[in-house]
């Protein structure tokens, strides 16, 4: 379980976290989500101790966790949003120095090596040295070294910015296996659709401070499960009904390009934004 | 342990940039025996200045190959290539990433110092470097990588690590007792210079050269610079809040 009590950090005199209180549950797939610079990625610096918070604290099973814990460090695994590989090592060698750091035995570092470049596809670059490798290559082989030292808790920032629709589809589907198999995962993304088909619980973020916390079906169903898409000279406005007959009678009452579909969390997200976010 | 793991990580970069390192480690130095020691034949202190120039040489090379081996690397990977995340996440203790760095940039040195001694044996000297020699050569690194740690944690950006090499590596290069002894200097710059860790450095190879015994004094300025560097390396892993 992945406690943050009061967690804040500030940079000079910008709060980019502002007293966080949030529990995550052990084996849940949670989601932070909120509009750039609503402190998600902070949040991650601070859970993977590349940050220290200015008040507050962050407890792992009950024990605080801080940059003198390596039994904590030990379990927890991060994906950053930017590329945190060296440019001159080839695959192998940033799995290998990846193992090590974790204390791994070699023989069991080169045995996962090759199954995860493998799954990932990548086994027949894994001469090829990162500088050399693209956009959607790095992103895999960051997800591969996350999964070498089989972390209890994955911390992800926007981990499929920069893949393609397909390589995106398949994380999506390693990552509900390892959810299954209990793996705590904490996702950051500006991928709605995303979140809501991953998620069991996200939480919105702005400013820093925490908005609310729910599951993506809950905060659909508090906007209204369907939405109704009207084209204006504006561009598309939607209106949410919690019934689909009174989404119907409103659409009946109506003329123009309407369209009637289900409300989706980017809608929330939207919906916000617009709102209450801003 | 993790000190292993670090090691591990320089040994790579050591194989695969092996030409351009031995190279780099040699070029200056080796400017430096033939311009001032070869073609300017002078007597300094009684003998060939050639003997003088020959521990400073190593003396400043060493320097020099320990420094450049951690600072700009660690630069790179911390503000740059952000592989130093990954460390930081990681388990291994940051102490043993910090000795890590430092018996590896000192290892480097070492290899850069005997590289040179190596390219001096066709020229008969008479000059002794023993096992004494190179704890000295391996002490005088880890000084230096251990500055090169801190050098690039605190660095703001790319340019402040060859920066602080203009400022004061290179500086220290040539006035440290490595061209010239630093009892020709003015009172009070004398005794300032004297006390840098290069300075210390070109002074015990020399003294034990020429078949004199190595200072106890200067081994523990060595390891009092060794101290306080490796104390501000710690502060900042441990206590900094924003790396």
């Amino acid at each position: 379980m992945i406690e943050l009590r009061n967690l804040t950090k500030q940079f000079d005199r910008f709060t980019a976290v502002d007293s966080l209180n949030l529990t995550i549950e052990t084996g849940e797939f949670f989601g932070l989500l909120g509009p750039n610079g609503a402190g998600k990625t902070t949040t991650i610096g601070l859970l993977s101790t590349l940050l220290l918070p200015t008040r507050g604290e962050i407890r792992i099973d009950g024990k605080v966790l801080n940059r003198k814990t390596p039994e904590l460090k030990q379990q927890i695994s991060v994906i950053t949003q930017e590329y945190s590989m060296r440019q001159d090592m080839n695959m192998d060698e940033i799995m290998e120095y990846q193992g090590r750091l974790y204390f791994m035995p070699l023989k069991k570092i080169r045995a996962r090596t090759e199954e995860l470049l493998e799954f990932a596809g990548l086994l027949e670059f894994r001469r090829r040295s990162v500088r050399k490798l693209s956009g959607g290559m790095k992103r895999k082989l960051m997800v591969c070294r996350a999964l070498l030292t089989e972390p209890k808790i994955l911390l992800l920032d926007e981990p499929t910015a920069g893949m393609d629709a397909l390589s995106r589809r398949q994380m999506w589907n390693l990552l509900r296996k390892l959810n299954e198999q209990r793996l705590t995962i904490l996702l950051t993304t500006h991928y709605m659709e995303e979140a809501q088909s991953l998620c069991g619980r996200v939480a919105l973020m702005d400013k820093g401070k925490l908005e609310e916390v729910n599951t993506p079906e809950g905060l659909i169903e508090a906007l209204g499960a369907y939405a109704v898409d009207e084209a204006t000279a504006e561009g598309i406005e939607s209106r949410f009904f919690k019934e689909r007959e009174s989404a119907i009678s409103y659409l009946s009452g109506k003329t123009g390009r309407l369209s009637l579909r289900d409300t989706t969390l980017e809608d929330v997200f939207v919906e916000r934004a617009g709102r209450h976010l801003t | 342990m993790g000190i292993l793991a670090i090691l591990w990580e320089k040994w790579t970069e050591f194989k695969r940039d092996f030409y351009k390192i031995t190279l780099a480690a040699m070029v200056a130095p080796l400017m430096y025996l033939v311009v001032f020691g070869l073609g300017i034949q002078t007597i300094s202190h009684g003998e060939p200045y050639l003997n003088f120039l020959i521990p400073g040489v190593v003396a400043l090379t060493t320097m020099n190959g320990s420094f450049n081996a951690i600072a700009q690397n660690l630069n790179v990977q911390r503000l740059y290539e952000k592989a130093f995340d990954q460390v930081m996440i990681s388990p291994t203790p940051l102490w043993q990433f910090v000795v890590g760095q430092v018996i590896g940039g000192s290892l480097r040195g070492l290899y850069a110092g005997t590289v040179i001694l190596f390219l001096t044996l066709p020229v008969k000297t008479g000059l002794i470097f023993n096992g004494y020699s190179f704890f000295i050569m391996f002490l005088n690194g880890a000084v230096f990588s251990i500055i090169g740690v801190v050098v690039s944690f605190y660095a703001k950006n790319h340019a402040d690590v060859p920066r602080f090499s203009n400022y004061v590596i290179m500086p220290m290069a040539y006035l440290c007792n490595t061209f010239f002894s630093t009892e020709q200097m003015p009172p009070g710059i004398r005794e300032a210079v004297s006390f840098l860790p290069l300075s210390q450095t070109s002074g015990m190879l020399r003294t034990i050269a020429s078949g004199g015994k190595g200072d106890v004094a200067g081994i523990l300025i060595l390891v009092g610079y060794l101290a306080v560097f490796g104390g501000l390396a710690f502060w900042f892993l441990y206590k900094k809040k924003n790396l």
